[in-house]
């Protein structure tokens, strides 16, 4: 959550009574700020613990149980003094952040680390088409599918999930307990808890850590990063985790779903950590502004509900879908090329939501993009719903990591297009592009 | 004469608290608590470790809920050689085992409104002070403390619920840590051990098949609150992780 730090001695000082009055043993009382609470058995290693977590959910402190000198006094006075040293040490930071104008801060937000993975079940185009009941050939044919990744036993969104975040989190350095607002989208998770909070309880997270649901299906990614930088820019908070995690086989397999529907679908998840902080030595990848809306002229193309009778219930023209994802897609990135003044030309790569593989080269061929820009996830892993263009994310930034840090002068568009028909973009920019990009919204 | 395989030998102040499994049937355990005749704690020497079979001499004893597994003695006798850890926690499965929080000691779990957010029972409503669980991920957390860092975790039970803030008592584990924080050569060690039990030492832990962990309750003081505590973690630690430092 978001806090309100104490500003001056009195008021951490009553902070400090307030938490030490609710932790007291009972019939004891604080006789003097210099009382050793622990010492005199006023309050138990509990309590004391008790007292230090308070702090830090109300202050905003991290950690001031491990940075609490051996031999100190456990009293109120050593409290209120150990609180101002930790302030006094993020204040800077603080000032720095409140200093900053709204559209300097819009541009702090970075990606500091990405992960994804996929269900462990690779199954052939055929064996779909077998399943699905569709004629052979019409995978690849039709929709470019050569195969989709299907959760193994056992995997879940929750699993899946975590294991993407789990690698975002390494990769970024960042801690579980450093994350101050988790972001969790899925298409495919329709039980209570949610998967925010399965995904919170499984990492371990802080309990004041933000978790937070969005939607979108297809577009859920997107919505899901706009939603964690958002979170991250309008508070002291520095770290976010944004997780999209899809199983459809389990999710679709029902007999009243269409084959050419439910073959074309894959299981898997993507993560990312979103950093505030500005201490990347002007190597980061800064996360731009968003473009986001809906279009509810071919709302019935694709339409998914539950019958009362709790079954899944599927209304999909394909064709009228493909056409309005086609179009769609090209508009969003007309609208990032508007944004940021940067034409697709100049992009290094489209992480771009393939709704099957054949629609993602008619998208390129007629935004004139060249088909090596596009990272490609649905020929091998079929439609992962919100995670494709997660994933295609994560593959263009992990590409160019691996190239030599001069090349990485660069500009990545993100876009997609969900049921509704909802569309979004985003992108990513690396740091020397800032006054570049910053330009047209200034 | 009674039997026992020790299985939880947790730090309580300057002494041990000590449960032990005792065999029923093929297939069932039963955990006991083995006390000296005028005190609820072993001091030091206490030469024992996990896996040790004693033997001891019961003497009746009056025991108050939960700690229902009390059982007075005049003293431990070594039997056998040391169980190995994997058949311990085999053992260990096949005696007090909970599915989810609320099943622990079969009554309702508090959450503490206050600070720390840990859990406690109502002595009277427990029916039992030990329980063992499946667990899928832990982290550490130290607190300091005049004798020492005071180690604490965040358990994520198999059955998806979260132990918030629980103190480790495991005589093993607290052991470790001590030794782990001899060895980082700084002012405070406390951060730079954090995080390799974090890091390094969690990894161990949640890729071991022998996953597996004691909840036990301490005796209740004049709050009638007892805290959950950890009181043994599997895979126990091993002279090898320090090598990870």
């Amino acid at each position: 959550m978001s806090v309100t730090q104490p500003q001056d001695e009195a008021s951490i000082r009553e902070l400090i009574l307030k938490l030490t009055s609710r932790e007291l043993q009972p019939s004891f009382s604080v006789s003097d700020n210099d009382q050793d609470l622990m010492a005199t058995g006023v309050i138990d290693s509990m309590g004391w613990v008790g007292i230090l977590s308070g702090i830090e959910e109300a202050t905003g402190i991290r950690n001031i149980g491990a940075s609490w000198p051996e031999g100190r006094a456990q009293s109120v006075r050593a409290l209120v003094d150990a609180v101002r040293e930790e302030l006094d040490k993020i204040k800077p930071q603080c000032e720095q952040q409140g200093l900053r104008s709204d559209a300097t801060r819009a541009l702090s937000v970075s990606v500091a680390g990405w992960g994804y993975c996929l269900g462990s079940r690779r199954v052939d185009a055929a064996t779909v088409e077998q399943e699905c009941g569709l004629p052979a050939g019409t995978m690849f044919d039709r929709a470019g599918i050569r195969s989709v990744s299907r959760a193994g036993e056992g995997e879940t969104e929750l699993t899946l999930g975590a294991k993407a975040a789990e690698l975002a989190l390494e990769a970024a350095q960042v801690e579980p307990d450093e994350v101050d607002v988790l972001v969790a989208t899925s298409a495919t998770s329709l039980g209570f808890p949610s998967l925010a909070a399965l995904l919170h309880t499984r990492l371990l997270l802080r309990e004041s850590c933000v978790a937070i649901d969005v939607g979108g299906a297809c577009v859920g990614a997107i919505h899901a990063l706009a939603t964690a930088k958002a979170l991250l820019v309008n508070a002291r908070r520095r770290s976010a985790l944004v997780v999209a995690s899809e199983v459809n086989s389990q999710r679709l397999c029902h007999p009243g779903v269409p084959g050419e529907f439910r073959g074309l679908f894959g299981d898997g998840a993507c993560a990312f950590v979103l950093s505030s902080l500005d201490d990347s030595d002007g190597k980061a990848w800064r996360m731009g502004d968003f473009v986001s809306g809906c279009s509810g002229a071919f709302s019935s193309s694709l339409q998914v509900g539950l019958r009362p009778t709790g079954e899944l219930e599927v209304d999909f023209k394909g064709e009228q879908l493909a056409s309005a994802a086609i179009t769609t897609i090209n508009q969003v990135i007309g609208n990032l090329e508007d944004l940021t003044g940067i034409g697709r030309s100049e992009v290094e790569y489209l992480a771009l939501h393939e709704p099957n593989p054949r629609l993602a080269e008619i998208v390129a061929q007629r935004a004139k993009i060249p088909l090596e820009r596009l990272t490609r996830t649905a020929e091998t892993c079929g439609n992962l719903g919100s995670v494709t263009c997660g994933m295609n994310l994560c593959k263009a930034l992990t590409h160019l990591q691996e190239r030599s840090e001069d090349s990485r002068h660069r500009i990545i568009y993100v876009a997609a297009v969900g049921p509704g028909i909802l569309w979004a973009g985003t992108y990513l920019f690396w740091d020397s592009m800032v006054r570049r990009v910053a330009a047209p919204t200034s | 004469m009674a039997e026992l395989i020790l299985s939880d030998i947790t730090v309580m102040g300057p002494g041990y608290c000590v449960i032990g499994l005792e065999q029923v049937s093929a297939e069932i355990y039963r955990s006991v608590r083995p006390m000296p005749l005028r005190a609820f704690a072993w001091r030091e020497p206490f030469p024992y470790k996990r896996g040790d079979g004693v033997r001891f001499d019961p003497v009746p004893t009056v025991v108050s809920r939960p700690h229902v597994e009390d059982q007075q003695s005049r003293g431990l006798i070594l039997t056998r050689q040391s169980t190995p850890e994997d058949e311990l926690v085999a053992c260990l499965r096949k005696a007090e085992v909970s599915k989810d929080l609320n099943d622990l000691f079969e009554c309702s779990l508090q959450v503490s409104d206050r600070g720390g957010r840990a859990l406690w029972v109502k002595p009277a409503e427990a029916k039992r002070s030990v329980c063992g669980c499946e667990y899928d991920n832990i982290r550490f957390r130290l607190f300091a403390d005049p004798e020492g860092p005071s180690l604490r975790s965040e358990i994520m039970l198999s059955s998806g619920e979260r132990i918030s803030s629980i103190p480790v008592v495991d005589r093993e584990w607290r052991r470790f840590v001590a030794q782990i924080a001899q060895r980082i050569r700084r002012a405070d060690p406390r951060p730079y051990l954090e995080r390799f039990l974090n890091r390094s030492i969690a990894l161990k832990l949640l890729a071991a098949p022998g996953r597996f962990a004691r909840i036990g309750l301490p005796r209740p003081k004049g709050d009638q609150q007892c805290w959950l505590m950890l009181d043994s973690l599997f895979p126990q630690p091993q002279d090898a992780w320090l090598d990870l430092l």
